[in-house]
């Protein structure tokens, strides 16, 4: 059953279309990868979906629901929530306040939100920093917070926004296994990442985006023998 | 744990000094000397909720803390109704201005924010001079009789002295403490501070941003008029620059700023810093210890200069000061303790 259905989304900014026509679905308990060049439109379809920016065309349905025009906090609490490519600690909080943040859209006592979050922190491996100041942290590991925080908020969709960029290879290594044992749980999944091979490994199925167009669409193998991905990655002389 | 009994411990012993500080200090100067402190603390307090906590730098709070302090006076002075029923009145009506001002004003963000909330407090200071039929405009409101508080008849005060104003603001000081540490220590903290530190990721993770800053600008705005209700039955007069002007609002911005922002503990640290420091320099104590000292003798070019002007350099002497705040302790009193604290315990590490 598909969680998340992209109808025909379209998102311009004056005359230029960020996003054009795209149009799949992500079948719930699976990942999608999310890949394209430089400015393809990527973040601005997580934007677009998670209600930052409303679609300039087309519908986001997500959990049967229609989302277009929500903001971004009811999207959240609707069970869809997104990490950031930049990642945003809230800086002068505490790790583990960080994700309380998180934990609490759904409780208002602090004492369970605490629990929550130390049991997010111990997915995230992160708990050794739990009360260390978020702006203190390193790349690496401010983006496990970023994903420790969006699991706090118990969603049916996660989006990770490059959780990989900027990252070492050992620390890239972890966090694709921790994305792998987050599918393990069930949870559905969409990753953007421009790293090919850990997007090989982890996607069930893979959404191409080229100048906002949907490129072309289909599981790993699918898609790195498609001709035209790879021309819109290297030129067309590799074609 | 032994540490939190000691801090309570410090807290009721400070508390229960303050509270008989009336029965054997009987100087009116010194005791208001502590008013002034305890409605700077509450006026610092209530600020903190919205500036230093939700992060959103209001450069208006006069505009609440007026409107407290004109309805108070206004139904006091006009149709004879105690202050502590008027007061409810200014609550309920600061409530109706912080919602409007709310729904406009947190469209903005960052300076644009400030920019708005500089111009709605202007625009009531400048109503508040010109609505003369309501407000006798530039000459202000002169209420100086209050009538006797009485609970079941009989009579429990007739504010002929100072004393009840201390007990009052005493009261204010610990309610804005407590409502402070309320929020500190709740889901309303923790989602005042995400919006603070990065309003899309608070956003994003399911908290309503326009709610949220309504809520933080309404008990803010609240609290900030019940200190402008106090303040304008303990001098018994306000008029638009006084309660409305934008010094009050700077004024009230200074006491977190110098003492902390987002700390429980840093406007009651900018009280006693600024409170003590403005009266020393308004009376021009300064000049007084130079010359006591020996430092300059007071029929000297320099002595007569400094008599006769230090006394209007406050403001300008408080500018320098926020300056080198801000300039070596960006963080404020407050944070700046902290730091040093934790220096500290790294080198005994």
């Amino acid at each position: 059953m598909a969680i998340l259905e992209i109808k025909n989304v379209s998102k311009f900014f004056g005359g230029l279309a960020a996003n054009a026509d795209v149009s799949f679905s992500v079948e719930e308990g699976s990942i999608m990868g999310l890949i394209g060049p430089n400015g393809a439109g990527k973040t601005t379809l997580f934007n677009c979906i998670t209600g930052y920016y409303p679609p300039s065309k087309g519908e986001v349905i997500f959990d049967g629901r229609r989302m277009n025009g929500l903001d971004p906090d009811k999207v959240c609490m609707l069970g869809m929530v997104r990490t950031w490519q930049k990642v945003r600690p809230l800086a002068k909080l505490s790790v583990v306040d960080n994700v309380m943040v998180g934990a609490l859209a759904h409780t208002s006592s602090l004492k369970v939100a605490r629990a929550m979050a130390m049991e997010q922190l111990m997915v995230v491996r992160l708990e050794h920093r739990a009360n260390f100041l978020a702006g203190g942290l390193p790349i690496g590991e401010r983006k496990k917070l970023e994903v420790a925080r969006a699991l706090a908020t118990q969603p049916k969709l996660l989006l990770l926004d490059e959780v990989m960029g900027g990252l070492n290879p050992a620390e890239s290594e972890e966090l694709i296994q921790l994305i792998l044992d987050i599918k393990e749980r069930g949870l559905t999944q969409m990753v953007i990442e421009h790293d090919m091979k850990a997007i090989m490994r982890i996607s069930d199925r893979i959404v191409v985006l080229n100048s906002g167009e949907k490129l072309t669409e289909g599981t790993p193998q699918e898609v790195v023998s498609n001709p035209d991905v790879i021309s819109a990655y290297l030129g067309e002389s590799h074609a | 744990m032994s540490k939190t009994i000691l801090k309570a411990v410090v807290g009721l012993i400070v508390l229960a000094l303050l509270l008989v500080i009336p029965k054997y200090v009987e100087s009116p100067y010194a005791l208001h000397m502590m008013i002034l402190l305890f409605l700077s603390v509450s006026q610092g307090q209530s600020w903190n909720i919205l500036g230093g906590f939700a992060g959103q730098h209001s450069v208006g709070h006069a505009a609440y803390f007026g409107v407290g302090a004109y309805t108070t006076m206004m139904l006091m002075h006009t149709w004879q109704i105690a202050p502590w029923f008027g007061v409810w009145a200014g609550m309920v009506l600061v409530v109706l201005v912080a919602l409007v001002i709310g729904s406009i004003c947190f469209r903005l963000r960052g300076p644009y924010f400030v920019l708005a909330s500089i111009a709605v407090a202007e625009i009531l200071r400048l109503s508040a001079i010109n609505l003369t039929t309501l407000t006798n405009g530039a000459e202000g409101i002169l209420a100086t009789e209050l009538p006797a508080f009485k609970v079941a008849g009989v009579v429990v005060t007739d504010f002929s002295t100072k004393v009840p104003f201390y007990y009052i603001g005493i009261f204010l000081a610990l309610l804005t403490l407590g409502i402070t540490y309320w929020v500190q220590h709740s889901k309303l903290g923790y989602f005042f501070q995400a919006i603070r530190e990065d309003q899309d990721a608070a956003h994003s993770l399911g908290i309503s941003i326009s709610l949220y800053k309504n809520i933080a600008l309404v008990i803010s705005a609240v609290l900030t008029s019940l200190a402008g209700a106090f303040y304008g039955i303990y001098v018994g007069f306000v008029d638009p620059p006084t309660v409305l002007g934008l010094d009050v609002s700077v004024q009230i911005m200074l006491i977190c700023i110098i003492g902390g922002m987002g700390t429980l503990w840093g406007p009651v640290l900018g009280s006693l810093v600024l409170v003590p420091l403005s009266e020393a320099l308004r009376s021009n104590l300064v000049t007084d210890l130079l010359v006591r000292g020996g430092v300059v003798s007071a029929d000297s070019r320099v002595g007569i200069f400094l008599k006769e002007n230090l006394s209007h350099a406050h403001v300008l002497l408080y500018g320098i000061l926020v300056v080198l705040v801000i300039l070596f302790m960006p963080e404020g009193l407050m944070g700046f303790i902290k730091k040093m604290a934790s220096r500290r315990k790294q080198e005994a590490v």
